[in-house]
């Protein structure tokens, strides 16, 4: 177990910057999650601490030692791929023992390993077959665990879950939140899946156009979003945005108006941002809860437990959520309510938090 | 719909027939040649085992001829031209797939155009270059000028394949503790056994049949393939038909041996499910 410093990276491919200045601090035996759209530099960062991608500038350190020209295989890392990367001509077994072999242990020691990591992976009836015989979620466990026998400082995940399908993903989700309860190693865990980022993560750091937009506990980054990218890509369903300007205590858009508690130190163009759990249409006036703004229902989802409105006020479109046992329909006009302390308010300009 | 596919299906098969009759039919006539007795060489009967077939043919060029001679010969100077072939094409082949480096695509292109050039005008500066290494009647003349002509095809085979290979088993293996070599030498080589049989094949019989560089090369009786001593049977009055015709059978087998032995590892499909899909 080791901790991962990354100072000030950047990577620049044939003069296009991948990463620009990326820092970040991953704490021994830390769960750490990179999120971020398709193409925001998750895999050129977690490549570059695997020593398989130059640094173009910065520092990375694994356990306080500098790793920037150590190859791969000095950096006691493993690493997890999307599509398992398994040794074809190798059986699982091999597979497994391949990193050990080449560091000579004792025959019984690698015995030993590879019987513990199937063990845990329940995988012991599949070590003599080969990856060719296997299903894709038994694949994934395998490369796991051909991970965990070489007791690395440092577990590299990129978006080991995305090849699976939901409920294969489901189970595999929680059962490496286990393995990280048991061997409470030091990860790194890149995906673009919401649900992944918020669940297994102890801290989280969401990056978009080679940029750490923001990094902390999914709670806070949930809560507390730092800017307006961060605020619309965590959460699901999507946070609604409202351009408008504040004012004397107040939010006003062409569409819509009500005031605000205890902002009124923050005027000019802003952008206001709810989440649909954030707005309510049968609500009473309430403490903490908006005046009421009429809306009318364009569409209404049901989704067992709860039901999504597609709200319509002026020509401003919203998303709401509500119980299963609301009776409105498509076309009735309804009073929606904000809860004020789920607003956010960001910078028209800067798109940061205000 | 079922008719026209099986008018098809005819068709395709009457083809392929009528082809393996054209490429067999040689063989099977230098078989029967070989067969036949002393007196009847030149007849044009036509039957496969002629009347009063004998081995004496076999014998004659056994017990009269250098045969075995040559035949160690060509093996030796086959056998080590396909090993060095083979790691030199394997090598270079992997560096072209895997790396860019200034002049890669030029060096591609350059090893393509080299086969357009009829052997033939290749060999007075091969010839010249052989001198000059001071190479001239020895096997490793041969040897080098064997395993070069060969290596633009077998490079073009092995780089097309190391294509096909995800590098991501390469990047698991370095992760895993293999140096860059180690990845090559213990993921992508033992994978590419289909190419690399076929890159042996490939130089195998392009040096165990080749007659032009080892006539300019090889002066000396002794050092002769078996494609010079055959000649040799050329006589200026009589040529010993029964015998080269027997000659020849014997220098396919080989060959033969060869790729029915190398047919295990031509079987591909290897990669298949190492990484997704
Ligand atoms: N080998 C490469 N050469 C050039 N550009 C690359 C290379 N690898 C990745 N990129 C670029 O770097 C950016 C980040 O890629 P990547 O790290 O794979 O993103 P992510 O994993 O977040 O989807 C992309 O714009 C991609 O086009
Ligand atoms: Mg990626």
């Amino acid at each position: 177990m080791a901790s991962v410093t990354l100072s000030r990276i950047t990577k620049v491919y044939h003069e296009h910057p991948v990463l620009d200045d990326i820092s970040l601090e991953v704490a021994e035996g830390e769960f750490m999650i990179l999120v971020g759209p398709s193409g925001c530099g998750k895999s050129t960062l977690l490549r570059m601490v695997a020593g398989l991608e130059e640094i173009t500038d910065g520092e990375i350190r694994i356990g306080g030692q500098v790793v920037n020209h150590l190859p791969p295989r000095d950096r006691e890392i493993a690493m997890v791929v999307q599509d398992y990367a398994l040794y074809p001509h190798m059986t699982v077994a091999e597979n497994m023992s391949f990193g050990l072999r080449l560091r000579r242990l004792p025959k019984d020691e690698i015995a030993r390993r590879v019987d513990e990591a199937a063990g845990i992976l329940q995988i012991q009836s599949l070590l003599g077959r080969t990856p060719r015989q296997l299903s894709g979620g038994q694949r994934q466990r395998v490369a796991i665990g051909r991970a965990i026998v070489r007791k690395p400082k440092v577990f590299l995940f990129d978006e080991p879950l995305s090849n699976l399908d939901a409920k294969l993903r489901e189970e595999m989700r929680v059962e490496i939140a286990k393995l990280h309860q048991s061997l409470g190693a030091t990860i790194l865990y890149v995906t673009h899946d919401q649900v992944e980022a918020m669940t297994l993560g102890s801290r989280l750091a969401v990056m978009n156009g080679g940029l750490i937009q923001q990094a902390g506990a999914p709670a806070e980054v949930f809560s507390r979003p730092a800017n307006h990218f961060v605020a619309g890509f965590i959460g699901s369903p999507t946070m609604n945005f409202i351009p408008g300007a504040a004012a004397g205590g107040g939010f006003q858009s062409p569409d819509l108006s009500f005031k605000l508690d205890g902002r009124n130190s923050v005027s000019g163009p802003v952008v206001l941002g709810v989440r649909p759990e954030g707005i309510s249409v049968d609500k009473a006036a309430g403490e903490g809860w908006s005046e009421p703004v009429p809306a009318v229902i364009e569409v209404v989802e049901l989704l067992g437990y709860k039901r999504n409105l597609y709200l319509k006020a002026g020509d401003q479109r919203l998303l709401a959520v509500a119980d299963a046992s609301f009776g409105g329909k498509p076309g009735d006009t309804v009073s929606m309510r904000f809860q004020l302390d789920g607003i956010h308010l960001f910078d028209k300009e800067t798109k940061k938090r205000l | 719909m079922a008719e026209r596919a099986r008018a098809k299906n005819v068709l395709l098969h009457a083809a392929l027939v009528a082809a393996c009759i054209v490429s067999v039919y040689p063989m099977l006539r230098m078989i029967a040649v070989s067969l036949r007795p002393g007196d009847r060489l030149l007849s044009t009967d036509l039957s496969l085992i002629p009347a009063g077939a004998s081995l004496a043919a076999y014998g004659r060029v056994l017990a009269e001829t250098n045969f075995l001679l040559w035949l160690w010969n060509s093996l030796v100077i086959t056998t080590v031209t396909s090993f060095i072939g083979v790691s030199l094409a394997a090598t270079a082949g992997y560096a072209f797939s895997r790396f860019r480096f200034p002049g890669s695509k030029l060096g591609l292109t350059l090893l393509l155009g080299t086969q357009m050039i009829p052997a033939g005008m290749l060999l007075l500066p091969l010839f010249l270059m052989i001198m000059r290494l001071g190479l001239v009647n020895t096997y490793l003349g041969m040897i080098v000028a064997y395993s070069v002509t060969s290596l633009p095809f077998s490079i073009w085979i092995l780089k097309g394949y190391y294509d096909t290979i995800p590098r991501s088993l390469e990047e698991a293996a370095l992760v895993d503790g293999t140096t860059r070599f180690g990845a090559f030498y213990r993921i992508v080589l033992p994978l590419s056994t289909p190419a690399l049989s076929i890159a042996f094949l490939f130089n195998f019989t392009q040096a165990w049949n080749e007659y032009l560089v080892a006539r300019v090369v090889l002066c000396d009786a002794s050092k002769y393939t078996w494609t010079l001593g055959l000649f040799e049977l050329q006589g200026q009055f009589l040529t010993q038909w029964g015998m080269f015709a027997a000659g020849s059978f014997l220098v396919t087998i080989p060959v033969l041996l060869l790729f029915l032995y190398s047919s295990k590892w031509l079987v591909s499909g290897l990669t298949l499910g190492g990484v997704k899909g």
